[in-house]
């Protein structure tokens, strides 16, 4: 009896303690995802909505701009995030050599634009990528075009500029997970296969990459949730254009709810498809991880 | 006891204050305006509210450089929220965009027809923010537009300024060619990414890229598809600069580089901000579109009204001052059409001493009187609420500038602009 009431008072304390903290929780997360997936459910102009069962997921179905966006995302997902990841990998073990003189210096040049405002580093590379930019400029006094290249203007280009310049914003950043990661990979397993013979390449590929493969892991599904939320960089350098061609699913998000009559219903709809397709992606990447663990 | 008497006095004392600081706050009311452009809309407002203050000195202004697309977002969060902690009292709403705010929040915007004689105004423009029967905007720029040119580009290239008054897009396009090839310069600079160009060739004919503001008017509409083409010509003859912004769009003519400006009046303020080039600058009506039923020279492009929210503390001031100052107050109207190249749409303004002076900038010419003349004949056409959808999927097609198929383009244009009205 007295157990179970000592019991009782461990379990209202815990309670006590952990409460402010769920009652926090459930206000600024819990609530407003509840409420967005009700809206899901609305369909109406701005403030006057009204139930609309199915209507959304039906409009989902035939909206040709939202495949669009899904493509865009996806062409942007596939090409960038491996560009990306296989630039952090080598520029990490790069960097991780003790013989490299200025390390320091290198490391930090390759960290500094994670640390720049994602606003000024956008607004550089419009400036710079512009039809008369410092690119096209540098490009014509090499004589490596004969024509300025339309960066801005054309869907592919302007694919091209929002690819390098999220590469050149995330490297860094992916960077330092693997520098950490290497820090502790011992070096005596190096030495031993350097001393079988074993050339660098071979090392990297097959004791570096696989003693790396959780932060990997990591690192992609953090790149890939970040690829499909994509929007800073797309709101200030094409907005979307030309003609879609950099449409993200954030952008279009961002469309329906503040540049074309505010359809707030839809808007949650399409805002559920991403979370849809982040869970279903990191569960993909998550599978493939834990196979490759069994196997080993 | 002594303690507790101080204690009293202190609490009256902080009470007192509060009381009298709510009183004069009462009183004096600072009235908040969001606006963007501070070349034109800010210090016109600030010269507005420079004039109410000097007779009403309780009323004062707090002016905010407030982007456009800003102001969007946060009225359209804000009032879907029901939150007005920090909204203005007054804002400043683009006409092909109002629409949509008075339908989706309805009662959030004050209705001024009650209180100000709409008549005063231009009626296209009063038509833009009529909902339900009655008008919500005390109307401002009108975006009336014409073709501001190089007078000595065309010079060089033989042409006089008879040669592109009245003239239509064909006409320009053969002049833009010898232009091009006899000085260097092209003839436009355009962002591909804005349809400005074609909305001013379409509206000049009294069409819109909807019918009766509701359904689409894209796949039999004979003056969208005459601009495209025209838009088409222009660009694949090589007259287009293409730049990526606004920074770009008017760097491109401020610094001389290409020869002509199709625009709303409102771009007189960049276009003389470079005082150099006083005397080059001339500026005809806007040309024709060939071959479309009811092409005139006259359209308009932008323009925006202000508005009073629902949620104001200050209403009655903001109202008053609306109708003392920018409905009534013809000499105000004088001071912003010289300093900003403000042509308002208060149709009094126009008889007023500035509007009739002749401008050394573009050689002598009345550019005033003839743009309030083309303000009154601009054909009507009504925005609905869907203007922007359209405009998006317009500018969704990339290919007409590279010689794509136009009736795929608007094929294309038709399927996004139904898929978005819903």
């Amino acid at each position: 009896m007295a157990q179970t009431r000592l019991d009782r008072n461990e379990q209202i304390n815990g309670w006590a303690f952990v409460m402010p903290a769920l009652v926090l929780l459930g206000i600024f997360m819990i609530y407003p995802i509840l409420w967005s997936l009700w809206m899901s459910f609305q369909v109406g102009r701005g403030n006057n909505f009204s139930f609309g069962g199915l209507a959304n997921i039906q409009r989902l179905a035939n909206d040709a701009l939202l495949v669009q966006a899904l493509t865009n995302t996806i062409i942007f997902f596939i090409i960038q995030v491996p560009i990306m990841i296989v630039l952090a990998l080598l520029f990490a073990v790069a960097l991780n050599d003790a013989t490299l003189r200025f390390r320091g210096l290198f490391r930090t040049i390759l960290f500094l634009p994670c640390v720049t405002s994602l606003i000024a580093y956008s607004s550089l590379f419009k400036s710079m990528f512009s039809n008369d930019g410092i690119i096209n400029q540098a490009l014509m006094s090499l004589h490596l075009v004969s024509a300025p290249i339309p960066w801005l203007t054309d869907p592919f280009w302007a694919k091209v500029v929002i690819i390098s310049a999220i590469t050149w914003r995330w490297t860094g950043y992916n960077m330092i997970f693997y520098l950490a990661a290497l820090q502790n990979v011992d070096k005596s397993i190096y030495e031993a296969a350097r001393i079988d013979g074993i050339p660098a390449w071979a090392r990297f590929w097959n004791i570096t990459v696989p003693m790396l493969k959780p932060v990997i892991l990591f690192t992609t599904i953090l790149s890939t949730i970040g690829t499909l939320q994509l929007f800073d960089e797309i709101n200030n350098i094409t907005q979307g254009g030309p003609g879609n061609g950099t449409m993200t699913l954030s952008m279009y998000i961002y469309n329906l709810t503040f540049r074309m009559m505010p359809s707030f219903g839809y808007s949650a709809t399409v805002s559920w498809v991403i979370v849809a397709i982040v869970a279903v992606l990191s569960i993909i990447q998550f599978m493939i991880a834990r196979d490759r663990r069994r196997g080993a | 006891m002594s303690r507790n008497v101080m204690r009293w006095t202190r609490t009256l004392a902080i009470a007192l204050t509060g009381i009298s600081m709510a009183s004069v706050a009462a009183a004096a009311a600072e009235l908040t305006v969001w606006c963007w452009d501070p070349n034109f809309n800010i210090p016109a407002m600030a010269d507005a509210g420079a004039r109410y203050t000097a007779a009403h000195p309780d009323t004062t202004f707090n002016i905010n450089n407030v982007s456009q697309d800003e102001i969007n977002q946060k009225l359209q969060t804000q009032l879907l929220a029901g939150v007005s902690d920090g909204l203005p009292d007054i804002v400043l709403i683009q006409d092909d965009n109002i629409q949509r705010f008075l339908q989706s929040f309805p009662g959030s915007f004050v209705p001024l027809s009650d209180s100000i004689d709409m008549s005063k105004f231009a009626s296209y423009k009063v038509a833009a923010a009529t909902y339900e029967g009655k008008s919500y905007s005390l109307p401002f720029d009108s975006g009336v537009t014409g073709l501001f040119y190089r007078s000595d580009y065309l010079e060089e290239a033989g042409y006089k300024p008879e040669d592109v008054q009245d003239i239509t897009w064909n006409r320009l396009i053969e002049i833009g060619k010898d232009v091009l090839e006899k000085t260097g310069h092209q003839l436009i600079d355009m962002d591909y990414n804005d349809d400005g160009q074609i909305i001013m060739m379409m509206q000049s004919t009294g069409q819109w890229y909807l019918k009766d503001g509701n359904e689409p008017n894209i796949i039999d509409n004979p003056a969208l598809k005459a601009s495209l083409e025209t838009f088409q010509e222009m660009a694949q003859s090589g007259l287009i600069k293409p730049v990526s912004d606004w920074t770009g769009y008017t760097g491109a003519f401020t610094s001389g580089e290409v020869a002509m400006v199709p625009q709303g009046v409102w771009i007189t303020g960049t276009i003389k901000s470079m005082p150099d080039q006083a005397g080059k600058w001339r500026v005809a009506p806007l040309p024709a579109l060939d071959g479309v039923d009811g092409a005139t020279h006259y359209s308009n492009n932008g323009g925006s009204s202000w508005y009073v929210l629902a949620s104001s503390q200050h209403q009655e001031e903001a109202i008053d001052f609306l109708k003392t100052v920018w409905a009534e107050d013809v000499d105000f109207y004088q001071g912003i059409l010289v300093n900003q190249g403000a042509v308002g749409s208060l149709l009094a303004a126009r008889e007023g001493d500035a509007y009739k002076a002749s401008d050394p900038f573009f050689n002598d010419e009345p550019v005033w009187q003839n743009f309030s003349d083309w303000l009154a004949q601009v054909p009507a056409v009504d925005y609905g609420t869907f203007t922007p959808e359209a405009r998006l999927a317009v500018r969704a097609q990339p290919n007409i500038a590279n010689g794509g198929d136009i009736d795929q383009a608007l094929q294309a244009i038709d399927a996004q602009l139904r898929q978005q009205m819903q």
